[in-house]
């Protein structure tokens, strides 16, 4: 019983940052139908970010993300005006031209980090980087909670904006249905580009955080990309309570693996991939999906 | 004359291809070299070509297959087979495991599939590291005395002309057009009876075949091979990106991919300047690739000598005729 809470517990602190991770992946696919390959090269330059102002100024990586995520903010919509405004948007589904050109992002991305900071292995160690916290008699490290603390504070700050302003509706007026949104006067252009600032932002600090709990490389970022992937496949694609609960489904299935059954560490990360096709394949609607047709069952009968 | 007509570039694909089967003759061991690997090349980029480019479903796991035809080699070759023999084996295999990793994946549509195979590999890649028998992270060596290159040479070439025959036979052939169908659109293709399953796991497994023959030369002529080597991402990488940039879903699309890719690399490993920089370059060419010209360097030609005309966003163009 006792282990059951502490694994629960580990599953949820992981789950926030889950949901930070996949929220940013999400915003720009809901919006343009876009599957953001460069979304782990971000959460790479990120990490590197927060470490260079910890490194130069002594900056705490939690501190520096109120500079990291707006720079990323405009690293994003820069990347949208430059690169992403001109290619042809499909209503079908994401295109393959898009995919393969965040592709080329990525390795631009990775190479960039290479230059500046070389192919060694780097981490952040700050005074709390070892401590941890007695809760319900399990052992809990700081940066762990302080990151699930963070992440929440991130998304009920986001599902704010998303519910009360003009641009939270208008953005999820254009991931509904783009047409219906242009005609009630959105300017879809400029709410993709915000769109694609507020992923980055997300892929921003999700990077920024997982720099405080492990070590990266310019590499760093690809079995990321596949968890936050596999979150938003499970969550439906689209809505921010389907990446939540997906975020949750996929932390508690990786910590109960480990905890109960003899997967080895090194394996973990399978859990994911196949968790990924085994829902793509299964359940292309993610859970709601699923839910939606449980539900139709039911009423039939 | 009627076959040259049809064909504009099978003279020159003649005498190149007699070229490369006669350089041993007159070209000196370093430009064999490179010639031995630009045929590699040549098979990966022209078999990927078969069911990314014609049927269009781009897979990032194809180092898999390398892998699976090296170690096949190497082990059995330790076994005391001949080197020659482990060739097929290491085909067979790498069959089986693209109908098991196809059958659930080939559900998955467009760039979905795309993300479900960069999993696949990395998948293989762990499981490889892992592994007693494969040597894990430290690799394996090819026993004493299977090193003949004159031989290797030959049977590289001749892969790769093999394999370009088998493309472009398949490319007239009714497969060649279901795959062209499944392309364009899959739902129509399903409506006029084309298996698109069936025809995409056919496709798989002719590709994985080539590549895990390649695979397995691969490990004869260097003698030493590892995770690091075969499975790794950048070769993967190297593979999609010949035929992409080449021009996907053309027979000369993919070998000019490859001759531009295996000249890149000669350079690449000449500088220390550019070897540091070849992410920049690989990834450069894909962004302007995807921006401005989706059919590559075959698509550029066509528009030089006029076939297409010359548009300000030609990939907003491309889609719509697609649409």
């Amino acid at each position: 019983m006792q282990k059951l809470v502490v694994v629960a517990l580990n599953s949820l602190l992981a789950a926030g940052l889950y949901a930070t991770m996949s929220y940013g992946l999400a915003v720009i696919y809901g919006v343009m139908r876009i599957i953001n390959l460069a979304h782990a090269g971000l959460m790479m330059l990120a990490a590197y970010a927060t470490y260079a102002l910890n490194d130069r100024f002594g900056l705490d990586p939690f501190l520096s993300l109120v500079i990291v995520a707006p720079a990323f903010f405009l690293i994003g919509v820069a990347l949208y005006a430059t690169l992403i405004r001109w290619l042809a948007r499909s209503s079908a589904g994401p295109s393959m031209q898009s995919l393969l050109l965040l592709f080329g992002v990525w390795l631009v991305l990775q190479n960039l980090a290479y230059a500046i900071w070389g192919g060694d292995t780097q981490s952040i160690l700050t005074p709390y980087t070892m401590q941890s916290l007695e809760v319900l008699g399990g052992r809990f490290g700081v940066p762990q909670i302080l990151v699930f603390g963070v992440s929440i504070l991130s998304l009920v700050g986001l599902n704010l904006v998303l519910r009360r302003t003009y641009l939270g509706k208008a953005i999820r007026a254009v991931t509904q249905n783009r047409d219906a949104a242009m005609l009630s006067g959105v300017n879809a252009g400029q709410i993709a580009a915000v769109a694609f600032g507020i992923g980055t932002a997300f892929a921003a600090m999700a990077g920024s955080m997982l720099s405080t709990l492990y070590a990266f490389t310019p590499d760093f970022g690809r079995s990321f990309l596949l968890k936050a992937f596999c979150i938003i496949v499970l969550g439906g694609m689209e809505s921010f309570t389907g990446v939540a609960v997906g975020a949750l489904v996929l932390a508690f299935i990786e910590n109960f693996a480990s905890a109960y059954t003899s997967i080895p560490v090194s394996y973990q990360d399978a859990i994911s991939f196949t968790l990924l096709v085994v829902v793509l394949v299964a359940a292309p609607g993610g859970l709601p999906g699923l839910w939606r047709m449980l539900d139709r069952r039911a009423l039939a009968r | 004359m009627g076959l040259f007509r049809r064909h504009p570039v099978l003279p020159l694909g003649l005498l190149f291809a007699a070229g490369l089967v006669l350089a041993p003759l007159f070209a000196p061991r370093g430009t064999l070299n490179d010639l031995w690997n630009m045929a590699f090349y040549v098979v990966l980029a022209s078999a990927w070509n078969l069911l990314g480019g014609f049927a269009g479903q781009v897979s990032l796991g194809y180092s898999a297959f390398v892998g699976i035809g090296a170690y096949t080699t190497v082990l059995l070759a330790n076994a005391g087979w001949s080197p020659a023999l482990t060739l097929p084996v290491g085909a067979a295999i790498a069959v089986a495991f693209s109908v098991a990793v196809g059958l659930p994946t080939f559900r998955l549509r467009g760039p979905y599939f795309t993300i479900a195979t960069i999993g696949v590999g990395e998948a293989v890649r762990v499981i490889a590291s892992g592994l007693e028998f494969t040597g894990g992270s430290s690799g394996l060596r090819m026993p004493a005395g299977t090193f003949d290159f004159s031989t290797n040479y030959h049977a590289m070439v001749g892969l790769a002309l093999v394999t370009l025959a088998l493309v472009a036979g398949l490319q007239q052939h009714a497969f060649g057009l279901s795959l062209e169908a499944i392309r364009q659109d899959i739902d129509a293709a399903e409506a006029l009876g084309v298996n698109s399953t069936r025809t995409k796991l056919q496709a798989h497994a002719i590709s994985a075949a080539l590549v895990a023959i390649a695979g397995g030369l691969f490990a004869t002529n260097f003698q030493y091979i590892s995770p690091g080597s075969v499975f790794d991402f950048r070769l993967s990488l190297t593979i999609v990106l010949m035929p992409i940039v080449g021009g996907m879903g053309t027979l000369v699309g993919p070998v000019l991919g490859a001759m531009l890719f295996s000249y890149l690399q000669i350079k690449l490993l000449a500088s220390p300047a550019l070897r540091d920089s070849y992410l920049f370059i690989y990834g450069g060419l894909l962004i302007v690739v995807m921006l401005f010209e989706p059919k590559g360097m075959v698509g550029l030609w066509e528009r030089l000598v006029g076939l297409r005309p010359w548009r300000r966003t030609p990939a907003v163009a491309e889609a719509r005729r697609v649409s």
